[in-house]
């Protein structure tokens, strides 16, 4: 080997490693250690154009709040991060993957409830055909967003002024601390406080948990500079000021972030969690929590992600959709039956393989495991519930009645894409829009609130947040103001309860129609005991005639006083005959009878064949010593 | 495939047997029969009959016939249900399919069990057979004596089905117990499922032979 040579492969030793490793950041890879990396650094803020951002120090006058772009970018690729699931909503390039809880659009005095994402899930809508620009879905979900995706999309608007104000509340950035801080005094309700006082830019700083956060910049002007202390003459404008905890630096003025690379469960929880909203709901002591989580696991331990955030969802056929290398393996079925690969994988986290006594092999073809397994048993009625995306679970003073909107049903056993019947929640959507055809879009909603603001007093909004009892007069006449606000073309329309109500020839006409059909996501929490799944002590959980697997009621919401008190029965979402499932589950009454008589028989049938084999015996072993 | 490839062997072999050995038209139907053009017609009419099995004019003889004609219906329905949705639809036995399969077999597997008891006397092999035995163990010169030929067939054919019926049936009653897992379901599946291809095709060759033998009977008057 010659001298240059050995100079040449010397030289990134001398000069640092260069090319693939350059934009590699220290936390990328893991170096194997499985002890807690700790995470003393100094606190950095939104960097300027883009660029990086500058420490901050306890004395700086004004103290500016942290940018997590910049702290945890410094040793985290954030580009990276940005393209998890959790942030990646907006991208359109993104696989929708299994629709999923939407957000939801609710707003009592509009009589307005409407699934929303980003996704391309069928049946929500993207925010921007309701006219709601990013600042403002952020203004209204950021609560329990985990910043990022639309939230880094503020700074981005046709309307210059959208850009201004942009600039004065800052983008969300992503907030690692909402799932990675395990400190006790991490605050992700003050998160949601911030975002209502539109201080994106200051929320993930205000909730954790050695900083406080003060002001607003829902009123301060356009031009304001957050970089700058500025006082104003009106006193009700007051511009977020930060303060940070005496101990929270030391000498180097780092801090201590108490960083838990395994999510705690607690974290995940603010964002989803869920409760039966009925009127005799139970406490929080008298409900189990998922199985799995009784047996010690986390919820990452299922939903787990890499550098890259893209966690898996836990679904069956999710590897189809999705690059993680443990998609497969996530779910019920990869877990624990094992994912068909070469080297066994189930039986992870000692996940027993179910036995499934008695149960024949078909059910698994036509139900998904949580059929079974998940949500509450089912009763005669889909009762309703309350999550926390949905109905602002966690957050200071959350309305805490059951008759809150958006009225979410559940368990509605129904097929889903993948042609299996499971558990799923559900909404039906309630909007002012147009048709044209046979689709219907919604109204822009800021001229949705205008026009309803004259025709649904807001007296008789009631205060638990429940639908208002709408006529159909006031139909009729919220249709008449929408037909001026409508395209050429189109003819406005209100949607609610699965029907399209419409004005022909100035009456109010209904009719069922697709574009009215509910929105429904498949469930998988909470996960019951083996012992209390469907079907464990026999058949009749669900083939009998009255059984709430195919017969249950799901009530059909709607703010339409005339069209109140409806149902479906679960069969009219599974796409199965009613006459035939009826029919199989009244035959087993029968059963018993069956068994019987088929026992009876082959006994039957094994004496006569076991008698005369005796008696052919007889006669061979005859012949055989000389009788014949 | 395995269960096409059994069914039209079965059927492809009968075929075949039965133009290679059909009795002459005119031993059945009378030289002096009129309107000879119709013997296409009279052959299956003359099939059709013979599979109901004679009666004789008493209570048994009667319940007899009532049971292996319940008998034969619950068998072509089990056998379409059966192996319809598989064969030519492609899916698994479901919905009305299985609805039907599972009203049907019960009734079928009484009938069987009441035709054992029945029949299972006149199907002895006993030591009348005792000489073909030694026929075909070269013992004794070769018969042709058909008859005798379709009958211990026939007969063998019936303890076949006898005793294939066991697991066809124990395959599916056990499977309604919480007995077997989901292996066992399965395993219990292919024994159903494999089983009752056998069961069919020996049942198939059961009504062949019976009609045979009853057609040569006619033949030699």
């Amino acid at each position: 080997m010659s001298q240059a040579t050995v100079v040449w492969l010397c030289m990134p030793f001398f000069f640092g490693l260069p090319g693939a490793f350059a934009d590699e950041k220290l936390g990328d890879v893991s170096d194997g250690g499985r002890s807690v990396s700790v995470h003393v650094m100094p606190l950095l803020t939104e960097g300027e154009s883009d660029g990086e951002g500058e420490q901050i120090y306890p004395d700086d006058e004004p103290l500016l709040p942290f940018s997590t772009r910049q702290t945890c970018g410094e040793c985290h690729s954030y580009a990276t991060i940005r393209r998890g699931w959790h942030f990646n909503d907006v991208e359109p390039n993104v696989a929708a993957g299994r629709a999923g809880h939407p957000w939801i659009l609710s707003e009592p005095g509009a009589a307005t409830q409407i699934a929303l994402s980003y996704r391309r899930w069928p049946g929500t809508f993207d925010p921007k055909r309701l006219g709601m620009t990013p600042a403002a879905f952020v203004r209204l979900f950021g609560r329990q967003m985990p910043g990022g995706g639309p939230g880094e999309m503020v700074e981005r608007s046709d309307e210059p002024e959208e850009v201004l104000r942009g600039y004065v509340t800052g983008p969300l950035e992503i907030n690692c601390l909402a799932c990675h801080d395990a400190h006790y005094g991490y605050d992700q309700s003050e998160f949601a406080v911030q975002i209502a006082r539109q201080n994106f830019r200051w929320a993930a700083t205000a909730a954790s948990e050695f900083a406080s956060v003060t002001g607003s910049t829902a009123k301060v002007p356009s031009m304001f500079d957050f970089r700058i202390s500025e006082v104003f003459d009106d006193p009700k404008i007051r511009p977020p000021a930060v303060t940070y905890r005496k101990n929270a630096f030391d000498e180097k003025s780092n801090v201590v972030f108490d960083i838990e690379r395994e999510v705690p469960n607690q974290r995940c929880y603010f964002c989803h969690s869920s409760i039966d909203a009925v009127e005799e709901q139970p406490e929080k002591w008298q409900v189990d929590e998922d199985i799995h989580i009784s047996a010690g696991l986390k919820c990452v331990d299922c939903h787990r992600n890499g550098l890259d955030h893209n966690i898996t969802r836990g679904y069956e056929y999710e590897c189809e959709v999705s690059d993680n290398p443990l998609a497969a393996s996530s779910s019920c079925e990869g877990c624990h039956l094992g994912d068909g690969s070469a080297a066994p994988v189930a039986g992870r986290f000692a996940a027993p393989v179910p036995e499934h006594p008695g149960i024949p092999p078909v059910h698994f073809e036509k139900l998904t495991c949580t059929a079974c397994h998940s949500g509450p048993r089912p009763g005669q009625n889909a009762i309703r519930t309350k999550t926390a995306m949905a109905h602002a679970m966690g957050t200071l003073g959350s309305n805490k009645s059951v008759d809150m909107l958006p009225h979410i049903v559940y368990p509605v056993f129904a097929k889903n894409t993948e042609g299996k019947i499971g558990p799923h929640k559900l909404i039906w959507p309630a909007f002012w829009g147009e048709m044209k055809g046979s689709t219907v879009e919604p109204i822009d909603f800021d001229i949705v609130s205008s026009v309803t603001a004259q025709v649904i007093n807001r007296q008789d909004v009631p205060r638990s947040g429940d639908w208002p009892k709408l006529t159909d007069e006031q139909i009729t006449k919220g249709l008449s103001r929408f037909a001026s606000q409508v395209a050429d073309g189109c003819q406005a329309v209100y949607v609610t309860g699965g029907r399209v109500y419409k004005l022909e020839d100035g009456k109010l006409t209904s009719a069922e129609h697709e574009s009215a059909g509910a929105y429904l996501w498949p469930i998988a929490h909470n996960v019951r005991p083996a012992a209390q799944s469907l079907g464990v002590r026999r058949c009749e959980d669900c083939h009998s005639t009255d059984s709430p697997f195919f017969f249950g009621l799901v009530p059909v919401d709607t703010p339409v006083v005339s069209a109140g008190g409806t149902a479906k029965e679960m069969i009219d979402f599974q796409g199965l005959s009613r006459p035939l499932k009826w029919f199989f589950a009244f035959s087993f009454v029968f059963r018993p009878w069956l068994k019987v008589v088929v026992l009876l028989s082959s006994l039957v049938i094994l004496g006569v064949v076991v008698l005369y084999a005796l008696r052919a015996l007889g006669f061979i072993a005859g012949v055989f010593v000389g009788k014949d | 495939m395995v269960s096409i490839m059994g069914f039209v062997a079965c059927l492809a072999t009968m075929a075949l047997h039965f133009i290679i050995s059909k009795p002459k038209a005119d031993d059945l139907f009378g030289k002096d029969r009129s309107m000879r053009i119709l013997d296409p017609l009279r052959w299956p009419i003359l099939f059709l009959t013979l599979l109901f099995v004679e009666q004789k004019w008493n209570l048994v003889g009667a319940l007899r016939k009532l049971v292996f004609l319940l008998a034969l219906l619950c068998f072509a329905v089990l056998v379409v249900t059966g192996f319809v949705p598989p064969l030519i639809l492609g899916k698994a036995i479901s919905g009305w399919w299985l609805v039907i399969h599972a009203t049907f077999s019960p009734v079928f597997a009484a009938c069987v069990a009441i035709l054992a008891v029945m029949w299972a006397d006149n199907s002895r092999l006993d030591k009348n057979y005792w000489p073909w035995l030694n026929r075909v163990l070269r013992r004794l010169p070769q018969s042709n004596t058909l008859v005798e030929k379709y009958e211990l067939g026939r007969k063998i054919c019936f303890w076949l089905i006898l005793f294939l019926a066991l697991p066809v049936i124990l395959s599916a009653v056990l499977s309604m117990f919480t007995l077997f897992g989901t292996y066992g379901q399965e395993l219990l599946l292919g024994l159903h499922r494999y089983s009752t291809l056998s069961l069919a095709l020996f049942s198939m060759a059961w009504l062949y032979l019976s009609v045979m033998t009853e057609m040569q009977k006619n033949a030699a008057g």
